[in-house]
């Protein structure tokens, strides 16, 4: 009974998540070109197709299987679309190759990945791949700078994002060592005060997602991935080992390798400066965030209406600083509306960690959620001057091709707990 | 594992709560301001397909319209006098956003105001009740600014000292607001592009937006301080016959402008225009009196003249004088730590003329809707008080002197008691501007004037009586007739 309903439950989600898409995506041809989107016809049609695939996938594959994060992920990614054809429609016709790449992995990671525990096999084929992959664009002759970030790599004529996939892979790998480690690393050895330390040597792991955070800072250039990645293994290892004194130390750790970067590295301090005091360089370092605040204030509460902004003047809106076109033309409801997605997102996700009973599956769902997350808030944050910017994709709604598929995978990973999860106890979900 | 994941997921939802503070701050609290902002030009392409207000000069001349367009947008602005009025109703452009009076009435011009909202069934209608804004320049001084400047650097300031009305605003180089306001974006772009490469930076309003070394029109302030003190009297103190003043500290003599030799009592001092007899009432009367005036004249503070981005005109503070005299002896001639716009100057000519208060100064003389009906009209308000009025009537009378004996004769007005002060400004490398404010008549003023002829190459002789006073001579002839 349970896995029909869930799936019929994601059936209606992901009908009115079409039904979401094709109204603004009409909007915003009404508003821009005062006529109705003359691909509506072949729009809805592969729109329905795409998500309809994705779901005969779950019913097929994983039929037990959370029934709400495909439809959330299919109206960001809807949504993202809408505001990436308004905007630059080659890259729209772009994007929609994505998606359906990105659901085709969605499937193929459902139909090759049976069981979850079949990853903690290749632990170290994961982590030689997820290292490689971080360090790839580094190379000669492969990697490639763009916007100033070392991140991409270039095999012919296909360029791709290797951390993107870097996050996923890196997930798997850390969610099986700490599984394994996780006994000896939760030991407590010494006592300071009232505080009880893990073994000195065990923040061994700690230095080295540290150091190997810091080079993808300093060397890539890239803030938000760095940041992404150390998080990610942090809270990670807190969760295995119920440690919060590991969370303390790689809070001072990585604050002082912050310190340190910002000290040494213009990059870093140009980011700081501009977080603090953007007004004071509008019209260069500052412009991209000062033109997203107006742009967002602009929408106010209820929005422009879909098509009706001004969004087209920011630098990189349609990867980066997606959410400020969001925001202007939805207003206050609609940047709202997507942060209760990934909210909800991040709670489906939480809750197939809390009802995973085989360990390496409940840290491998927290680990997932937790990129989900943090990714999510790293770059609104950024957009919205929070926190410093620091170039990231938003999950799901963000253009490019990399993003868009790694996060696919991400979700399948997910259904692909929670539908373990089922099988392990069918009672645990009436 | 399960207790250090729901506190995960209580910490991400503290973040994403954080988040949602931030974008109601950004989107609802702060909306207004950042929409306000001088560097978002969303307003502005907005309201460029919509009906928008006419800009007039006092006589009822067009200096904006919008007529009608093909194409992506159904208006397009117009300017009918090209760059005449440029510095002050500013452009309206799609790429630039606005300046001047299209940008300060920007929400009168395009029908956004409670006044000209009319009842409910316009506002369904999405019909703009637009109004059109009237200006206190008069196009006749205006022209005679323009033409009597010529093709050199430079900004004239007229007003009506009595209500602040602001009569001719000019600065040369200039610009044609029509060629960035075009509908075509590409040409306007070009435009644009090409103003902004040009070194002359004709984009800039240097009237009001631009300070200036004041050179010796500051010894009005100067002698405005004295006066107030009462340390100085028309009679009190006779400063000594000198070529050389040396201030305390140091040995190095501030001479006199060709090395003469100088010094008596204020009217005569301030007839031949006498550096070391300022300099020495300057360091006489100490930081804080000097200071304190000419921040009662204005400095310091941005003149509230209903224009973006006026420019304050700085003096330093008292502070940073002490145990500094050589400074402050300069800065009572005009010179080192006090810099003026165009239109403080003629502010501080104004208080002068209008019994010691400043007023408000201001280009918009009312505001009518449609039907023709005066929605606002501006009221002439004081804004700051420089002097009391015997102190003021004095100062008029050494100034009438300037004109009548000293270094202005050539700002007579024929048949008009006309009050005035040259200044030169000396830069350091051989240069200078040439300065001049004055008033008139002397005895019931009606307009002031401040005139800068910016120093240029070749021109190592300019002084303020010989190159600045005919051109505010013809601008007063001009406004007086302007303003009877």
């Amino acid at each position: 009974m349970i896995p029909v309903v869930r799936r019929n439950t994601e059936l209606g989600l992901i009908l009115l998540a079409i039904t979401i898409t094709a109204a603004t995506y009409t909007l915003a041809s009404l508003a821009t070109t005062a006529d109705l989107p003359a691909d509506i016809g072949p729009f809805l049609g592969v729109v329905l197709a795409l998500l309809a695939g994705a779901h005969v996938a779950t019913r097929r594959l994983a039929p037990a299987g959370d029934g709400v994060l495909l439809p959330i992920a299919g109206l960001l990614n809807g949504l993202g679309y809408v505001w990436i054809a308004r905007l630059d429609e080659e890259l729209a016709a772009l994007q929609a190759t994505w998606t359906a790449v990105g659901i085709l992995a969605f499937v193929v990671t459902l139909a090759v990945v049976r069981r979850p525990r079949d990853l903690e096999r290749y632990r170290y084929t994961f982590m030689l791949a997820g290292v490689g992959l971080l360090l790839l664009p580094l190379l000669p002759v492969v990697g490639k700078t763009v916007n100033g970030a070392r991140i991409w790599v270039e095999l012919g004529p296909i360029s791709f994002q290797p951390g993107e996939f870097a996050k996923i892979i890196l997930a798997v790998f850390f969610a099986s060592y700490l599984v394994d480690k996780r006994e000896v690393l939760g030991m407590a050895a010494n006592r300071l005060g009232p505080v009880t330390l893990p073994e000195l040597r065990h923040f061994g792991p700690v230095v080295l997602a540290w150091a190997a955070s810091l080079l993808v800072m300093t060397a890539q250039r890239d803030l938000g991935s760095s940041l992404l990645f150390f998080a990610l293994f942090v809270v990670m290892l807190w969760v295995a080992t119920e440690r919060a004194s590991y969370l303390v130390v790689s809070g001072l750790l990585f604050s002082g390798g912050a310190f340190v970067a910002w000290r040494l590295f213009d990059h870093v301090q140009r980011r700081i400066a501009v977080w603090l005091d953007p007004w004071s360089d509008v019209s260069d370092q500052g412009f991209q965030v000062v033109q997203a605040t107006f742009a967002l204030a602009w929408g106010g509460v209820a929005g422009t209406g879909p098509g009706l902004g001004n969004p087209d003047r920011i630098p990189l809106i349609e990867t980066d600083f997606i959410f400020a076109a969001i925001g202007e033309e939805l207003g206050l409801l609609g940047s709202v509306g997507v942060l209760v997605a990934y909210l909800l997102m991040v709670g489906a996700g939480l809750r197939i960690a809390l009802r995973a009973e085989v360990p390496f599956n409940k840290l491998l769902a927290t680990g997932l959620t937790a990129i989900l997350g943090i990714q999510s808030f790293i770059i609104i944050g950024g957009v919205t001057r929070l926190v410093p910017l620091t170039g990231i994709t938003l999950p799901f709604v963000s253009y490019g091709g990399s993003s868009l598929i790694a996060n696919y995978i991400l979700l399948a990973l997910l259904i692909r707990i929670s539908d373990d999860n089922a099988a392990a106890e069918p009672d645990a979900l009436a | 594992m399960n207790r250090q994941i729901r506190r995960l997921g209580a910490g991400l939802l503290v973040l994403f709560g954080a988040l949602f503070v931030q974008l109601n701050v950004i989107q609802v609290l702060r909306a207004d301001s950042y929409n306000d902002n001088p560097n978002n030009t969303r307003a502005i392409v907005r309201d460029f397909s919509r009906p928008r207000g006419q800009i007039l000069a006092a006589d009822g001349t067009v200096l904006a319209r919008s007529v009608p367009s093909e194409g992506r947008f159904e208006r397009q602005r117009e300017y009918p006098e090209g760059e005449l009025f440029a510095g002050v109703t500013g452009y309206f452009s799609f790429i630039a956003g606005a300046d001047g009076v299209e940008r300060t009435y920007n929400d009168v011009l395009a029908g956004r105001t409670s006044e000209t909202a009319g009842d409910l069934g316009e506002l369904l209608l999405g019909e703009p009740r637009t109004a059109d804004v009237t200006l206190t320049i008069a196009p006749e001084v205006q022209r005679v600014a323009r033409d009597s400047l010529g093709a050199t650097r430079g900004s004239v300031v007229a007003l009506d000292p009595r209500d602040g009305a602001v009569l001719a605003l000019w600065n040369f180089p200039s610009y044609d607001p029509g060629l960035l306001s075009s509908v075509d974006i590409e040409a306007a772009q070009a435009a644009r592009d090409a103003l902004l490469a040009d070194e002359a930076n004709p984009l800039l309003p240097a009237s009001y937006r631009e300070t200036f070394f004041p050179g010796s029109t500051f010894k009005v302030v100067t002698a405005a301080a004295g006066l107030s003190s009462g340390q100085v009297t028309a009679a009190s103190p006779r400063y000594p016959s000198s070529s050389g003043y040396v201030p305390p500290l140091t040995t190095t003599p501030i001479n006199n402008f060709g090395g003469g030799t100088c010094g008596d009592a204020l009217f005569a001092i301030l007839q031949v225009s006498c550096n070391t007899a300022f300099a020495q009432m300057g360091v006489d009367l100490g930081a804080e009196v000097l200071v304190g005036q000419a921040e009662a004249f204005g400095f310091n503070d941005v003149p509230p003249l209903d224009l973006p981005r006026v420019e304050v005109s700085p003096i330093a503070d008292v502070a940073s004088f002490t145990q500094n005299a050589p400074v402050l002896a300069m800065t009572a001639i005009g010179q080192n730590a006090v810099r003026s716009t165009p239109l403080q100057m003629a502010l501080v000519a104004a208080g002068v003329a209008n019994g010691g208060q400043v007023m408000v100064p201001h280009v918009m003389a009312d505001v009518r809707d449609q039907d023709g009906e005066v929605v606002d009209r501006f009221e002439p308000t004081v804004w700051t008080r420089g002097t009391s009025a015997a102190v003021a009537s004095t100062l008029t009378d050494a100034m009438t002197g300037v004109v009548e004996r000293g270094t202005a004769t050539r700002l007579a007005v024929p048949g008009v008691p006309t009050a005035g002060k040259t200044g030169t400004a000396q830069l350091g490398n051989g240069l200078s501007h040439a300065w001049i404010i004055g008033f008139a008549p002397s005895d019931a003023p009606r307009v002031a004037v401040a005139v800068i002829v910016e120093a240029q190459p070749g021109a190592s002789e300019q002084t303020g009586g010989r190159v600045a006073a005919p051109i505010a001579q013809a601008v007063l002839s001009a406004a007086l007739e302007a303003r009877p």
